[in-house]
């Protein structure tokens, strides 16, 4: 009866360890794909070898629509959100020479900004989380994530119409229409940024560039604090493109 | 702008990297094919996000004062930290020297600095990390 006992013991025992494994083992394995962002990255540079160049959508470049191109002419430059601390969204921010953060939590990825202070949420999918409303547009969009493989994967809509949303310094605007998708994966002791933005409305074809970024052993520099009057200080400088329309005297003063 | 008294340093452009996503565009705004010298005396320091400016008291060869805006492009904080520069670089009433080009409107008296300021010596005030 003592065999049979401690047989049976070994046996509950067993299959106690069995079943604790059964359970732990997708958990862990599902784990060990997720890749371990979290940190300070610096600036990326284009894995083109064109150092920042691939971040850079050009005046006339060939993926522009007409569309694109008229709202460029149309526009002038003293009309642009930036000269009221507005931040840049994505893909243009990434244009801008500052690091970011990364912070991987359970049922979201947090993306802090060095610059405008700027923090976006990918929301990452089977947590239940609530999906904007059908005509709900943000500035920096609504992200959902997901880890595939080796990466996190992270798709942005709902964006709000931003006139500089393709280039801030061209006049390159981007419509509600547009969608970008985030694809990091560690390189080394690097992390590796693939971007494709797609906005059917202002570019004729996916726009998709790499990036690669280093550690930054420095933190953000933040808050940014935006000063309107330094922001708007060189609009002196400029001369309206529509000298017969009144002079526009910018909220907030 | 021909009234001032100014030097023409013949630095040549490119003297030093400036950061060149402002997205405040200085494209068409300055006369980036020449550099010239400004002397005057620190009047405001504003060590401030977006874009830091100092201005700078000149006076002219007839004697008049004016208010130089003297701008650092599209750099932040952040980036002329990094090369030296801090919130008490410049103190009011610095007689200080600095390279540039020159706002093209006429008499809008900004200047897109190009290199480091200096005392009117010569002799550097920015001492780089």
């Amino acid at each position: 009866m003592k065999n049979i006992s401690n047989e049976l013991r070994k046996t509950i025992l067993f299959a106690c360890t069995a079943l604790a494994v059964g359970v732990t083992l997708p958990s862990s394995a599902a784990t060990a794909q997720v890749p371990d962002l979290n940190g300070v990255w610096k600036w990326g540079a284009c894995e083109d070898g064109t150092n920042f160049g691939c971040m850079i959508l050009e005046e006339d470049d060939e993926l522009l629509t007409d569309r694109a191109k008229a709202y460029r002419d149309a526009i002038d430059e003293t009309a642009q959100p930036k000269y009221d601390c507005a931040p840049m969204s994505i893909p243009h921010m990434w244009t801008d020479p500052y690091s970011h953060q990364i912070e991987q939590f359970e049922d979201r990825v947090v993306f802090t900004y060095g610059k405008d202070d700027v923090v976006r949420t990918a929301w990452l999918e089977n947590h239940g989380h609530k999906p904007p409303a059908h005509n709900e547009f943000l500035y920096t969009g609504y992200s959902v994530g997901r880890y595939e493989g080796d990466a996190l994967i992270v798709e942005t809509t709902h964006f709000s119409f931003d006139p500089q949303g393709l280039n801030a310094d061209f006049k390159l605007a981007s419509s509600t229409q547009k969608k970008v998708t985030e694809r990091y994966t560690r390189d080394g002791e690097g992390l590796k940024l693939t971007v494709s933005t797609e906005d059917q409305f202002m570019l004729k074809e996916p726009w998709v560039y790499s990036v690669r970024s280093e550690r930054d052993p420095e933190p953000l520099a933040l808050p940014w604090n935006c000063d309107l009057g330094a922001s708007r200080q060189i609009l002196k400088l400029l001369p309206s493109d529509y000298p017969n329309d009144a002079k526009v005297t910018r909220i907030p003063q | 702008m021909k009234f001032f008294k100014l030097l023409s340093a013949g630095l040549g452009l490119g003297l030093l990297i400036q950061t060149a996503f402002a997205h405040h565009s200085t494209n068409g705004i300055y006369d980036e094919t020449k550099v010239d010298e400004l002397t005057g005396v620190v009047k405001e320091w504003r060590f401030i996000n977006p874009h830091p400016s100092l201005i700078i008291t000149v006076t002219d060869a007839a004697g008049q004062a004016h208010d130089w805006d003297v701008s650092y492009g599209g750099s932040a904080v952040v980036h002329l930290s990094r090369r030296g520069f801090k919130a008490d670089s410049f103190k009011s009433g610095d007689t200080i020297k600095v390279s540039g080009n020159m706002a093209l409107v006429e008499d809008s008296y900004g200047l897109l600095a190009k290199g480091d300021p200096t005392h009117a010596d010569g002799s550097p005030i920015i001492i780089r990390p």
